[in-house]
């Protein structure tokens, strides 16, 4: 009965509690270890690209250009972060050691996408990407929800899968060329038909693979993946539909109208994807949404013809939500049904938000360069304009900050972060700059315009709570972000037992 | 329409409509929503039946099991824990001849045969027998349930939810192409009453409740809650009222109109016992029976010792250097032993809301918590209002900017318009902070203490409310009377029967620390429901020192030396760090307060040392004595660590209570198993303190007991599953993936040390009370409802009396005992003789 055991106090104990002290898994630790040095080579390849301008092929079936090289060390990063926290999160569940391999296999996996140049290879992986990922969502193999969740998503990835093939079966029976490189080089002269099915089926596929609207049902029925599968989805998976356009974009570029179609399919979706956030009442399901409107904005961002910034988003976005997926259990507060803001900003305080968000779009506009000629740069100023003013308004209105606090802290926090956001989308536009098509700036038209006035519309209503009156979008909204059936707990009248 | 009698036809219908609701509304559970996580049995609707009745109803009703695993009982007799021969008896008993081996194999067969796939914390929804209709208006419901519940999530609510759940539910019904364009709910009545007797015309009146019952059991999650808030009466309530009849009536219509045959299921009155119930309860017991043994002998051998050492130095009771009050909570012990090891300390357990019933509001708080247990209403209000300026001055302008830079944040991210550019803009952070958070948690928790630290806390500089000035908040006078302080004060007096009072008495609550968990609040003190206790402890604390009080404490008996200082703390369970509010002591009181906290500082290394070795480290598995800072930092890396799924193991492993003084443990290593109430007799002659301490206390450790042991024996019933895949929903509750019934209870890492490997035992409690036996038969019976609980086996209770040679006595039933001295199978009543005093 008696236990000696250090920083006890020796008594007689009376009732142990036996050791359940389990010993560190082998796979994981290994697998943790491994990636990690993973994201170490990716970082070295980096900087010898970046120093040495080196690059790599196995000519006909691998290429290493800058955007490999980027998303190495942006998934394995990823993969690293998700992996040391699942060595935590993940610790007794029985799935831990097959959840290590599935996540560590999509790393592999992707890592390969990024560097497949043979269309065939690339076919492949993207396929590969797909069912490693429907795995994932569906790691709890007793649990029937997430098998069904897992068969929803793998029937979208299938299908999007099916897509690439006929984009690149096309390109191939076109062109000749068997490799990615080699049908960009020739894109030019690409017409009629075929180019249309090949164009139209590589988007549609993004779409899918991008959970936009209306394919983002299999996004908000993943959530019986565990919550580090969903942050691995979220700042990696879906990405890959904005890595895609970017591939391709040769192809895409060559008709400017096909182009306007990617812009309004990506703005539809922010747009949708935002107000489907705002009626979503659990924190995965909000996320999930969010994401959907992000991939908008990104697709958006492509379809303007900004690859680069296009790439930067969608690894910035992958910082924000994988970040919000693994803090997911601590958005919750004891909140209070009144909430009233005091708002009174006055002439000078608007003077203020206006000149701090003009003075963002000029910082952005300068440092990018997107928005000083007249093109759809401009509509990607607007909406740093926007963002900016935006915020600056609602610290402006609160009577309660000191006035230095007031009026000086959006314009102290705001340029500084667009200045690091020009920096890394400098940076990344840098690394990328061997690829084909980096920025390719469509012309203004009237799609732009109707873009940049909905989004203002849009902003304007959402502030002014017009959205609000009308049940019947609420009960739409509500209705269209809702999970696939099966994939729903309801039943309660029987259950799993271990 | 409206004749006379129609009227008045329907106005007796009606009344009886909503009798035959509340008679079937008794089996609905309480979900508390999970910022204030309560601690309540699943089951306590059923605790009016014996226990492997209301297990076996619940079963059937709920579908949850009401017993551990064979291979539970299989691991806990391997390693010992169930005495062979208690179990031969216990099956003797029942009429079991096979031997233990045979006999869990034989439940074994049994539950394979009953049971689908073995997923540890997950429903298996949609079983074969589910009507796909019902799962068609389940699906509905929950999306407008978890719509309309919603506290504060979504940035654009249901609409019309001031009007009640079942008039907005009728408000966008139109538009809800998911719902049928038949039955009752194509047009739904003015009425929730007239929607259910329009739904329930085809069926016999006599089926009704029946009816009414299992429809409440179907979303069982979320009519819990429903119950509860409709109960609690709260400000989102007062908002947005809900109540069970209007869900039902919503619940009604939709499954007429999915066109659900509502005849309910036959052969669920009475419980079915299955035959692997009886073996099983036989294993529990002998389980229980086997803890409870050890433990008994082991507080009478104490109790033996005790009086023989009292005997011994009578009159020469020393002044300890100070006094320590914990929450009777089984985290206490554990660090109560580290503190009285480190210096002569006297240490305490009462409950952590230290008896004060009160709806509490810290500074800048826009919401009040009950923070008292939730068999009591709280009676008064207490705020905390600034008494220093520049302190005060200087904490709002840090808490104005951070709630500024929130609601930026907050209003970027939903406006469509600028949710993009702020991603991009603040990406590069979110990175940075990704990668702190996951490879060094430890860092990250040094920066923000020290950032935390350069804001005041609220308790430096706000004083509580403590005075009665004629003022109310809502139905609660705001403070505290004289007569009501020197109640509470000489109350905890009595209950823990004190006579000396040392230079220090120190009342510490406590609070968990934890980072990413939505069950946070479920490690906070369940006496103060599920919030921190050190408002309550710093409440009494000023009570106590309050001249005034001290004075009338006189007459009531308490002398309070004048150079007593009473002072408040906060017991951080996950760290066992002990902050003490010390602002108020006076400078003749430094030196004691300096030594009291090095030896706090000992204890805390000590006793996360003991606790570090017992939760799964993985690399710190062989602490040693020198090495408490590691083991301090390793809590610390845990409260910090937002991948850490089992910061601390709460109150897992509660077995036993403890009701006496303390000298009848401090001996004993009870593991932090026990929960320990001081409790001193021979100062309670009328039996007053004893009355409030079963009626009270045990029954709040009973509802946390049964929550653990519910919750480890059914995580995918009882339990709220594995945090993996948990889902935050509405700030009131968590899903299960994608989303459907609110989860109840604990989740699965709170309870199990792997998917398969319980840590908690899941045993029903068993109190052990220091006291005359006739006493303890006297406080019995007057209370029907803890005879009711005890009879039913819901928990144990053994006398271990004083003055009759410290032999322990059995609680049978209809308040008879049995020796528990003697050998467990010679089982006799002891006549209820006078008690025989012995001095």
């Amino acid at each position: 009965m008696d236990r000696t055991m250090a920083g006890r106090t020796s008594k007689p104990t009376v009732g142990a509690l036996p050791d359940t002290t389990a010993g560190s898994p082998f796979v994981p630790a290994v697998l943790t270890w491994l990636v990690w040095s993973l994201f170490a080579a990716s970082v070295a390849v980096l900087v010898a690209r970046v120093r040495l301008g080196t690059s790599w092929e196995v000519p006909g079936v691998i290429g290493v250009d800058g955007l490999t090289v980027l998303l190495w060390v942006v998934v394995a990063f990823f993969s690293g972060v998700v992996h040391s926290y699942s060595r935590r999160y993940m610790a007794g569940s029985r799935h831990e050691t097959g959840f290590f391999l599935a996540v560590f296999g999509f790393t592999v996996v992707v890592m390969g996408l990024a560097a497949a140049d043979h269309v065939g290879l690339f076919a492949v992986l993207w396929l590969a990407m797909g069912l490693v990922m429907a795995e994932l969502i569906g790691t709890v193999d007793g649990w029937k929800q997430a098998r069904a969740a897992a068969s929803v998503a793998r029937t979208y990835f299938l299908a999007s899968s099916a897509l690439l093939s006929v984009a690149l079966t096309t390109l191939w029976w076109t062109t000749g060329e068997t490799t990615i490189s080699g049908i960009a080089a020739v894109a030019d002269g690409l017409d009629g038909t075929a180019w249309l099915v090949a164009a139209v089926a590589l988007v549609l596929a993004a779409m899918i693979q991008s959970a936009l609207v209306p394919f983002h049902g299999w996004l908000l029925s993943s959530m019986t993946a565990p919550t580090p599968a969903s942050a691995l989805m979220h700042a990696g998976f879906v990405n890959a539909g904005g890595v895609l356009l970017t591939r391709f974009a040769p192809v895409l570029t060559v008709d400017a109208t096909l182009m306007l179609g990617v812009v309004a399919v990506g703005a539809t979706s922010a747009l949708l994807g935002k107000l489907l956030k705002a009626v979503q009442t659990d924190v995965k399901g909000e996320l999930g949404c969010s994401t959907v409107g992000q991939m908008g904005f990104m697709i958006m961002q492509a379809g303007l013809g900004f690859f680069g910034a296009a790439i930067t988003h969608l690894v910035l976005h992958g910082f924000y939500k994988a970040y919000h997926f693994l803090s997911a259990g601590e958005r919750i507060e004891h909140a209070s049904p009144t909430h009233e803001a005091s708002s009174e900003a006055g002439v000078a305080g608007l003077v203020t938000v206006l000149l701090t968000g003009l003075a963002g779009g000029a910082l952005f506009a300068a440092l990018t360069g997107k928005g000083t000629s007249v093109d759809g740069g401009l509509l990607l100023a607007l909406f740093v304009v926007l963002t900016t003013l935006h915020a600056a308004r609602s610290v402006v209105e609160r009577a309660s900050l000191p006035g230095p606090a007031r009026y000086g802290a959006v314009p102290l926090v705001f340029l500084p972060a667009i200045t690091v956001y020009a920096l890394v989308y400098e940076a990344i536009s840098g690394v990328l700059s061997g690829l084909p098509v980096v920025s390719a700036p469509t012309e203004l038209g009237a799609v732009h315009a109707l873009v940049a006035v909905v989004f203002v519309a849009v902003y304007v209503a959402m502030e002014a709570g017009l959205h609000e009156r009308s049940p019947r979008l609420y009960v739409a909204l509500l209705n269209a972000s809702q999970p696939a059936s099966s994939t729903v707990s309801t039943a309660t009248e029987e259950h799993d037992e271990y | 329409m409206s004749t006379e009698r129609t009227v008045e036809k329907s106005t007796v219908e009606k009344s009886t409509v909503e009798e035959r609701i509340d008679r079937a509304a008794t089996t609905v559970g309480s979900l508390w929503p999970i910022h204030s996580f309560v601690t309540a049995n699943p089951l306590a609707g059923f605790e009016d039946l014996p226990f492997d009745e209301a297990v076996g109803q619940a079963a059937d009703l709920l579908g949850g099991r009401g017993y551990p695993s064979p291979e539970t009982f299989r691991a806990a007799l391997d390693r010992g824990q169930i005495d062979p021969r208690i179990l031969d008896s216990e099956l003797t008993e029942r009429g079991y001849e096979a031997d233990p081996g045979t006999l869990l194999e034989r439940m074994e067969a049994e539950a394979e045969s009953t049971s689908a796939t073995g997923e540890p914390g997950f429903r298996a929804a949609d079983p074969e027998g589910t009507d796909p209709d019902v799962r068609r208006a389940d699906r509905v419901l929950t999306k407008w349930l978890s719509a309309f519940l919603d506290e504060g999530q979504a940035r654009w609510s249901m609409p019309n939810r001031e009007a009640g759940f079942y008039r907005a539910v009728r408000s966008v019904a139109a538009h809800d192409r998911r719902i049928p364009d038949e039955g009752v709910v194509a047009d739904l009545p003015e009425s929730p009453i007239d929607a259910i007797e329009a739904v329930l015309e085809p069926y016999p009146e006599s089926q009704w409740v029946p009816v009414f019952e299992e429809q409440f059991a179907a979303l069982s999650g979320w009519t819990g809650f429903i119950n509860r808030r409709a109960d609690d009466d709260g400000a989102w309530q007062s908002a947005f009222p809900i109540a069970l009849e209007g869900y039902l009536a919503v619940r009604l219509a939709l499954l007429d109109g999915f066109g659900v045959d509502l005849e309910p299921s036959t052969g669920r009155d009475g419980g079915t016992v299955g035959p692997a119930d009886g073996i099983a309860d036989a294993f529990l017991s002998a389980w229980e029976a086997s803890y409870r043994g050890d433990l008994v002998e082991a507080v009478a051998a104490e109790s033996e010792a005790l009086d023989d050492a009292a005997s011994a130095d009578r009159g020469s009771a020393d002044r300890p250097d100070a006094q320590l009050v914990f929450c009777i909570d089984t985290r206490s012990e554990v660090v109560r032993r580290h503190v009285e090891a480190t210096g002569d300390y006297e240490t305490h357990g009462y409950a952590g809301f230290f008896g004060i019933p009160m709806e509490y509001r810290g500074y800048g708080s826009e919401v009040s918590n009950d923070a008292c247990p939730p068999i009591l209403d709280p009676k008064h209000h207490v705020t905390e209002a600034p008494a220093d300026g520049d302190t005060r001055a200087s904490r709002d302008r840090w808490s104005s900017l951070r709630e500024a830079a929130g609601e930026a944040v907050e209003t970027l991210k939903t406006n469509p318009a600028t949710a993009f550019g702020f991603v991009e803009n603040a990406g590069s952070g979110y990175g940075l902070a990704l990668a702190a958070r996951t490879l060094v948690p430890g860092r990250v928790r040094d920066l923000l203490v020290g950032a935390d630290d350069a804001v005041p806390d609220d308790h430096e500089f706000c004083d509580q409310t403590v005075d009665h000035r004629g003022d109310r908040a809502g139905d609660l006078p705001v403070g505290l009377t004289r007569e009501e302080k020197v109640e509470y004060a000489a109350t905890a007096f009595e209950l823990m029967g004190w006579e000396t009072f040392g230079r220090l008495v120190v009342f510490a609550g406590h609070a968990g620390e934890t980072a990413n968990n939505p069950y946070d609040s479920s490690l906070d003190c369940g006496a103060c429901a599920g919030n921190p206790g050190g408002p309550n402890a710093r409440l009494l604390a000023a009570v106590c020192n309050d001249e005034s009080v001290r004075a009338d404490l006189r007459d009531r008996g308490f002398d309070v030396p004048e150079d007593t200082v009473f002072l408040a703390g906060q017991h951080n369970t996950t760290t066992d760090e002990i902050e003490l509010y010390d602002g108020h002591v006076p400078e003749s009181h430094d030196d004691d307060l300096d030594r009291l906290r090095a030896d706090l500082d000992a204890a805390r290394e000590h006793a996360a040392a003991e606790r570090v070795g017992s939760t799964d480290g993985d690399d710190t598995a062989s602490v040693d004595g020198a090495d408490g800072g590691a083991s301090v930092r390793e809590t610390e890396r845990r409260a910090a660590d937002w991948a850490e799924t089992r910061p601390e193991w709460g109150l897992a492993g509660n077995a036993g209570f403890v009701i006496g003084p303390r000298g009848l443990t401090s001996d004993l290593d009870l593991d932090g198993r026990a929960f320990l109430h001081s409790y001193d007799w021979s100062t309670d002659p009328d039996g007053d303190a004893l009355e409030a301490i079963l009626t009270g206390p045990m029954v709040v450790t009973q509802w946390i007991n049964a929550q653990y042991y519910f919750s480890t024996v059914d995580n995918a019933a009882y339990g709220s599953g594995s945090k993996v895949t948990q889902n935050p929903v509405g700030n009131v509750g968590v899903y299960q993936g994608n989303g459907g019934d609110l989860m109840t209870g604990l989740p699965l890492q709170s309870v199990m040390a792997a998917d398969d490997e319980p840590y908690h035992q899941p045993l029903r409690l068993s109190t052990v009370v220091h006291a005359p036996v006739d006493r303890v038969t006297e406080v019995l019976a007057d209370h029907g409802k803890l005879t009711g609980l005890l009879d039913n086996d819901w928990l144990s209770l053994t006398v271990v009396d004083p003055t009759r040679e410290h032999r322990a006595f059995h609680y049978e039933d209809g308040l008879e005992w049995s020796s528990a001295s003697e050998a467990p199978d010679a089982r006799r009543a002891v006549p209820n003789a006078p008690a025989v005093a012995d001095d």
